[in-house]
C-alpha cells in the first residue's frame, strides 16, 4: 500500500504491473497508512485534515492472505472523520480502537464508527510525528523532542462517578476531610458522612444567620464554621479508629459581622470582619483566644481569599479580595508588605508557605513564587498556566494542581507542564474539593484524585486512577520549535543549558551525569526569544537577559544549586520591558475598531550583549528596523532605561558583540548587508554614539561572528554568512583620532567548507570551529604570518541537529573541543583537537 | 494580528500586493535577473509549479519585450493545482512527472523546446526542515527531469533550492547537465531562511543521454560525495542578488516608507483557491472543534 502526494493510496501486488486498487477522496497529501488484516481496515491521514477509515463494501468471503481475498474486494471509504485541527500525520489501529496524531499536538480516539471518543493535547503544542501501541500503552514521539507513554484509554474507563446519596435535601457546601470523609453544610447543620461505612451524624448548629462560613484547616482535620453574627464552631475529626467529628470549640465571638475565614496552617483561625479587622484566634487548652490582631488596608471588596502562616517567623500572609498579598507580623497592626495586585479581581485561591517560599494562586491563571530570606519577602516569578481558575495544589511537593477551564475540572503538572486530568464536569459549582491520595489496590499502591461537587443539590464524586490514565515522558521533551539561542553553564558534575526558542519560551534545563535531559523552569516571552545572554554574578549566580519579538527584553536572576543530583533553579524576574511600550502604552484604551494605523513597525531585538559599568549594566541591542539601541539596568532599582540609540545601518542588524581591547569597550555590530562595525561605548552615557570604523566582510548577511584579541591592539574578528563562507580578519585599532584610523591588515576568507549558511562560530586557543545549516561542524587552526592571516582546514563531523542555529563551547581540554550545536533540538559533541 | 501586522513584518509582502503580484516572491525571479540575466533573448518559458503564478506574472511582463510581435511570446506554466487564468500564460494543470505533460509543453511551442525553465516549487512543507529539504531535492529532480524533455541545449534553468544537509550531492548532480551552476540568494529572500535558488546555464546534456520519466533520473543515494570533506566537496559560487539599495527582507520598514506621505492597506491580489483544507473549512464553518 502507497500514499501519494496526488491524495491517493495505491494497493499493489508485488507481482503485478496493474495496480489492484486507487482509494481516492482525499484531498491532500496522504502521509500514513495504518492496516488491520482481522479488521478489514485501513486508516489514512493526511494534508487535508482527515482522517478516513476503508474497508471492503461486502463482508469478504475470503481470508486476508490470500490474492483472491485483495482481488475480490471493493474497497471503499466508510468514514470520513475531522477531528484535528491541522495535518494528520499518522494513525495506529488498536483492539478497539483508532488513534490519530496530529501538527495540533492532539491525539484523537476514534472507535471503528469513526466516532471521536476523546481528543488530548500533548507535547507542549508542539507537532506530534509519531504514534504506536502494544495494545495496552500508546507512545507518541513529538516535535518537542519528547517521547510520552500514555495509557491506551478514553478516560472514563478508569473513574467511577457516583452520586452520593446522604439524605441532605439542600447541601450547601461539601469538602473532604483528613479521612477522606465528608463534611457536608446545610442550612441548619453540619453533616459528617463516613464514606467506608456510609453512616453519617449531623450536628446542629445553632447559628442566627443563614450565611455561614465552613473553613479546613491544612491538616483537614480541624473544620470551623462561623456565621456572619460571630457563633462560631470548631470540630475535629478522630484520626484513627471509628470516625467521627467532636465539636471542641462552641463560642460567640464579639468581633461584628464576619466576612470571610480561613485557617492559617492548622492551629491559627484568620478570620475578617467589617472595616477590616483581622482576627487571628489560636486555641489555648480548648480555650479559644485571639492571638493577633490587623487591619486589612482599605479596598473595595474588604475581605480575605486566603491565609497561611510561616512558622518559623510567625509572620502571616493573606490575600484579600482585590487581589493583594499582605504580610503580618504579630504585634503589627498594619501589614509589613504589601504586594499590589498579585493576582486578579477574584483573589488568591491559596497560599502555601515552607522551604523559604510562599507560593499563590489565582483565578487569573497564575501561580506566583514569593521568597522568604530573613525580614525580605521578595516577588520572584510567575507561571502562566493554559487555565484560568487555578484554585490549589493536592501534593505537598507543590507540583501537583488543579482548578478549571471554563466547564472543565483540570488537575496540571507544573513541571511537566502537561495536563493530568480533565473532567467534563460542568464547573461554576457552588461548592467543590479535590483531594489526592494513595490506597493500595491489588497490592500496590495507587495514586487516587477524587473530585467533589455540588450539581443540583446532589453531592457528585468521581474518583481516578492515576496510573491507568496519566501520560508518563519516556524521553523528556523541551522547545517545540528551534532553539534560538543558548549558554551553558557547569555545576558540579551536571550541565545546565539555558535555551530561547522559536517557540515563545526560555527554559533552563539540566543534564546529569547520567545524561538525563530535564526542564527545571519554563519562562515565556511574548514572541520567539532570538538572544540571550549571561552576567555572571557568582559561580552560580547570574543574570539572564533575553530579547527577541515584540521588541521584548527581560531579565532574570537565577541562582543554581546542587542538592544530591537535583538541581534546584532559584529565579527572580527582574524586568519584563517592551521597549515600544505595552498595547495599552500605544493605543491608549481605544478599542480595536477606533485604532488609528499604528505606523511604528513592529520591530524584533535580533541580538543583544551586555557589559558592566560603574553603576549598572549597559546592553547594546540590534534590532530589526537597523537601530543599535543602549540601555542601562541598575539592579537596585529593577529598571531599564534606554539611554542612546543610533541609526547608522541601513538594514536589520544580525549580531552584536562587546570586546575589550587598549583598556575601552569596544561594540561590534553586523547587518545583513555584510557591514561589521566598531563603535567606542568605553563611556557611553557622555560620548557621541557613533561608530569609528566599519568594513564589509562576507557577500551577504552575517549570521555568525566570533573574536579574539591576538596582540595588544589587534583583534581577529572572523565572521560567518548567509553566503556559505567562513571570514577571518584582523583588525587594529589605534587610540589616536577618536580610534578613526583603525584598520583591516589581513583577511583570509573561505567558501569550501560548508554548503549552507554559517551560523555558528567560536574561536578557542588557535583552533576556530564553525557550524552551518549543512548539519557539518568544521575544525581549523588559525594562523598569523608577517604577510597574512591563513586558516588551515583540519577535519569535518556531522550532526543530526537540523536548522543549526548557533553553538556554544561546553568545555575545551588538551585532547578536545566539546561544543553544543543547537537548532532543531541540541546536540553536544566533543571535536577532537588535531595537534600540530 | 491586526491587518497592517504582516504589512509591517514583511516589506516584500506588502510591495507585491502595492505592485499588483500575487506573491512576495515575483521579487526574487526579477532579482535573479538582474545579476543574471536570464530573460535576454527568452521567447519561449515555462513556469514549473506555477501556482499562484507570480513567476508567471514576471515572465510575460518581462518576455514581452524580446519580441517584435507579442504573439510570438510563449510562457506555459504547469501546476498540479488550479490557478487563476493570466493573460498571456498558457495553463496546464498537470504533473510534471509525466511524459504527457512534457509533450503537452512541447505541442504549446509547436514542437519547438524552451529557452528557459524556472520552477518555484516547494513541497507544502511539513515544518521539519530535513524532510522538507528531502522532498525539496526530489522536486528539483523531478523538475530537472521534465526540463531535460523540454528544453533547448543551451538553454537556461532556474530552480529554488533548500541548502540543508545534501546540498552539495543536488549540486554536483546539476553540474552534469550545466555548465554553469551558481547558487543566488536574492535580496527578497529572507537571510533566516534557507531556500536559495540554482541559476543553471548553457544546458548540456552529458553525451548520449536520453531523456526519460520512467527511470528516476539521479538516485538520491547517499553517496561518497557527501563524504568529501573541507575543500574536497564540490561547492559551487555563491552570490546574494539584487541591488543593493533594494529593500532588505529581513529588516522592519515603518508603514511610512522614505518619501512617502501616505499608507493605504490593499487586500493580497489572489487569494488562494482549492487548498487541501478547504473541506474541512467548509465543513466546521459552523462547529467548534476545541470543544470536544
Amino acid at each position: 500500500m502507497a500514499g501519494t502526494v496526488f491524495s491517493e493510496v495505491i494497493i499493489h501486488r508485488a507481482s503485478k504491473d496493474e495496480a489492484l486498487h486507487h482509494l481516492r477522496g482525499h484531498k491532500g497529501v496522504i502521509f500514513s497508512i495504518s492496516y488491520e488484516p482481522y479488521r478489514n481496515t485501513i486508516v489514512t491521514t493526511s494534508d487535508d485534515r482527515s482522517v478516513r477509515i476503508w474497508g471492503p463494501n461486502v463482508p469478504p468471503a475470503h481470508a486476508h492472505n490470500t490474492v483472491t481475498y485483495w482481488e475480490g474486494i471493493e474497497i471503499v471509504c466508510k468514514h470520513e472523520v475531522y477531528g484535528h485541527l491541522a495535518r494528520v500525520m499518522r494513525s495506529c489501529i488498536t483492539n478497539n480502537l483508532i488513534v490519530s496524531v496530529g501538527e495540533d499536538s492532539a491525539i484523537c480516539y476514534w472507535d471503528f464508527d469513526g466516532k471521536l471518543l476523546k481528543k488530548a493535547l500533548t507535547h507542549q503544542n508542539g507537532c506530534i510525528w509519531s504514534v504506536d501501541s502494544d495494545g495496552t500503552s500508546l507512545v507518541t514521539g513529538g516535535g518537542d523532542s519528547g517521547v510520552i507513554l500514555h495509557p491506551l484509554t478514553i478516560a472514563t474507563d478508569y473513574c467511577q462517578e457516583n452520586i452520593i446519596d446522604v439524605g441532605v435535601a439542600t447541601p450547601k457546601k461539601v469538602l473532604f476531610t483528613a479521612r477522606n470523609n465528608l463534611v457536608i453544610m446545610d442550612e441548619a447543620n453540619l453533616i459528617y458522612y463516613d464514606v467506608v461505612n456510609k453512616n453519617k451524624t449531623e450536628h446542629k448548629l445553632n447559628h442566627e444567620s443563614t450565611y455561614k462560613l465552613l473553613a479546613l484547616s491544612s491538616c483537614k482535620q480541624l473544620i470551623a464554621v462561623a456565621d456572619m453574627a460571630g457563633k462560631l464552631d470548631v470540630f475535629v475529626e478522630k484520626c484513627k479508629d471509628e470516625a467521627f467529628l467532636l465539636n471542641i470549640v462552641d463560642t460567640k465571638l464579639q468581633i461584628g459581622k464576619i466576612l470571610s475565614m480561613q485557617w492559617a496552617g492548622n492551629r491559627h483561625l484568620v478570620l475578617c470582619s467589617g472595616d477590616g479587622n483581622i482576627t487571628v484566634l489560636a486555641s489555648n487548652n480548648a480555650r479559644v483566644e485571639v492571638y493577633a490582631n490587623f487591619v486589612l488596608p482599605n479596598c473595595k471588596e474588604r475581605w480575605l481569599t486566603a491565609s497561611a502562616i510561616e512558622l518559623e517567623n510567625y509572620r502571616f500572609i493573606v490575600g484579600d479580595r482585590c487581589g493583594n498579598i499582605h504580610v503580618f507580623i504579630k504585634g503589627q497592626n498594619n501589614p509589613v508588605k504589601t504586594f499590589h495586585k498579585v493576582h486578579g479581581r477574584y483573589g488568591p485561591t491559596s497560599i502555601s508557605v515552607g522551604n523559604n517560599r510562599i507560593i499563590t494562586t489565582g483565578r487569573d491563571g497564575t501561580i506566583k513564587y514569593f521568597s522568604i530570606n530573613g525580614d525580605v519577602v521578595k516577588h520572584m516569578s510567575n507561571k502562566d498556566l493554559a487555565f484560568e481558575w487555578v484554585e490549589k495544589f493536592l501534593d505537598k511537593g507543590e507540583n501537583i494542581i488543579c482548578g478549571f477551564q471554563e466547564r472543565v475540572f483540570v488537575v496540571y503538572n507544573v513541571n511537566e507542564n502537561s495536563k493530568m486530568l480533565e473532567v467534563a464536569c460542568g464547573g461554576g459549582h457552588r461548592s467543590w474539593d479535590a483531594v489526592r491520595y494513595f490506597k493500595k489496590v491489588n497490592e500496590n499502591y495507587e495514586e487516587l484524585i477524587k473530585l467533589i461537587y455540588l450539581k443540583n443539590s446532589d453531592i457528585n464524586v468521581v474518583t481516578f486512577q492515576l496510573s491507568k490514565i496519566v501520560s508518563r515522558n519516556v524521553i523528556n521533551g523541551s522547545h517545540a520549535k528551534e532553539i534560538n539561542c543558548l549558554k551553558s553553564h557547569r555545576i558540579s558534575n551536571a550541565t545546565v543549558y539555558i535555551t530561547g526558542g522559536e517557540d515563545t519560551t526560555l527554559r533552563i534545563s539540566s543534564v546529569d551525569a547520567e545524561m538525563n535531559f530535564k526542564d527545571e523552569v519554563n519562562f515565556k516571552h511574548l514572541s520567539s526569544v532570538r538572544t540571550l545572554k549571561t552576567f555572571s554574578i557568582d559561580e552560580n549566580h547570574f543574570l539572564v537577559l533575553s530579547a527577541g519579538g515584540r521588541a521584548q527584553l527581560c531579565i532574570k536572576d537565577i541562582k543554581l544549586t546542587n542538592k544530591d543530583n537535583n538541581i534546584d533553579v532559584t529565579s527572580e524576574e527582574l524586568v519584563d520591558y517592551l521597549i515600544r511600550g505595552t498595547d495599552k502604552e500605544r493605543k491608549g484604551n481605544q478599542t480595536w475598531r477606533n485604532c488609528s494605523i499604528d505606523f511604528d513597525p513592529e520591530m524584533r531585538i535580533m541580538d543583544i550583549d551586555v557589559i558592566n559599568d560603574k553603576d549598572g549594566l549597559i546592553i547594546f541591542a540590534g534590532c530589526s528596523d537597523s537601530y543599535v539601541r543602549v540601555f542601562t539596568f541598575k539592579e537596585d532599582s529593577k529598571k531599564v532605561e534606554i539611554i542612546k540609540e543610533a541609526k547608522y545601518h541601513k538594514t536589520c542588524i544580525l549580531k552584536t558583540k562587546c570586546i575589550k581591547i587598549l583598556n575601552r569597550n569596544i561594540l561590534i555590530t553586523c547587518t545583513t548587508r555584510s557591514e561589521v562595525t566598531f563603535w567606542n561605548v568605553t563611556d557611553i552615557t557622555n560620548d557621541n554614539f557613533e561608530p569609528f570604523f566599519s568594513t564589509k566582510t562576507n557577500k551577504s548577511g552575517i549570521n555568525s561572528i566570533a573574536t579574539v584579541n591576538v596582540s595588544e591592539d589587534k583583534v581577529l574578528v572572523a565572521t560567518g554568512g548567509d553566503d556559505n563562507a567562513v571570514h577571518t580578519i584582523i583588525v587594529e585599532i589605534n587610540v589616536q583620532n577618536n580610534m578613526t584610523s583603525a584598520r583591516v591588515l589581513h583577511t583570509w576568507k573561505s567558501a569550501n567548507n560548508h554548503s549552507s549558511q554559517i551560523t555558528g562560530l567560536i574561536l578557542v586557543d588557535d583552533y576556530l570551529v564553525s557550524t552551518s545549516i549543512d548539519q557539518r561542524i568544521t575544525l581549523f587552526r588559525w594562523k598569523i604570518y608577517e604577510e597574512g592571516i591563513d586558516c588551515k582546514f583540519l577535519s569535518q563531523s556531522h550532526t543530526m541537529v537540523s536548522d543549526i542555529q548557533g553553538m556554544d563551547l561546553l568545555d575545551h581540554n588538551c585532547e578536545s573541543i566539546t561544543v553544543c550545536v543547537f537548532g532543531k533540538g541540541m546536540e553536544v559533541i566533543a571535536v577532537p583537537k588535531i595537534p600540530e | 494580528m491586526g491587518k497592517t501586522s504582516k504589512d509591517k513584518r514583511d516589506i516584500y509582502y506588502r510591495l507585491a500586493k502595492e505592485e499588483g503580484w500575487r506573491a512576495r516572491s515575483a521579487f526574487k525571479l526579477l532579482q535573479i535577473n538582474e545579476e543574471h540575466n536570464i530573460f535576454k533573448g527568452v521567447t519561449r518559458a515555462v513556469d514549473l509549479c506555477a501556482a499562484p503564478g507570480s513567476w508567471s506574472q514576471v515572465l510575460t511582463k518581462n518576455l514581452r519585450q524580446n519580441a517584435a510581435n507579442v504573439e510570438d511570446v510563449k510562457i506555459v506554466a504547469v501546476d498540479l493545482q488550479a490557478m487563476a487564468a493570466l493573460p498571456g500564460v498558457i495553463q496546464i494543470q498537470g504533473d510534471i512527472t509525466k511524459l504527457s505533460t512534457a509533450n503537452a509543453i512541447i505541442q504549446e511551442f509547436e514542437g519547438m523546446k524552451a529557452d528557459l525553465v524556472v520552477c518555484d516549487g516547494a513541497p507544502d512543507v511539513t515544518g521539519l526542515h530535513d524532510i522538507d529539504e528531502y522532498v525539496q531535492s526530489q522536486l528539483l529532480l523531478a523538475a530537472l527531469n521534465i526540463t531535460t524533455h523540454v528544453l533547448k541545449i543551451g538553454g537556461v534553468f532556474v530552480a529554488k533550492i533548500f541548502r540543508g544537509e545534501d546540498i552539495s550531492l543536488l549540486y554536483s548532480q546539476l553540474k552534469q547537465f550545466f555548465e554553469y551552476v551558481t547558487v543566488s540568494k536574492p535580496r527578497s529572500s529572507r537571510n533566516s531562511s534557507i531556500e536559495a535558488f540554482v541559476v543553471c546555464q548553457n544546458y548540456q546534456p552529458p553525451e548520449g543521454y536520453v531523456p526519460n520519466m520512467v527511470n528516476p533520473l539521479l538516485d538520491h543515494k547517499y553517496c561518497d560525495f557527501n563524504q568529501f570533506t573541507g575543500p574536497n566537496r564540490f561547492i559551487v559560487p555563491f552570490n546574494a542578488c539584487g541591488d543593493l539599495s533594494a529593500y532588505d527582507s529581513d529588516t522592519s520598514y515603518p508603514l511610512l516608507l522614505e518619501g512617502q506621505t501616505s499608507y493605504e492597506y490593499k487586500e493580497p491580489v489572489q487569494s488562494p483557491i482549492n487548498p487541501p483544507y478547504k473541506d474541512i473549512l467548509d465543513k466546521t464553518k459552523n462547529m467548534n472543534l476545541k470543544s470536544t
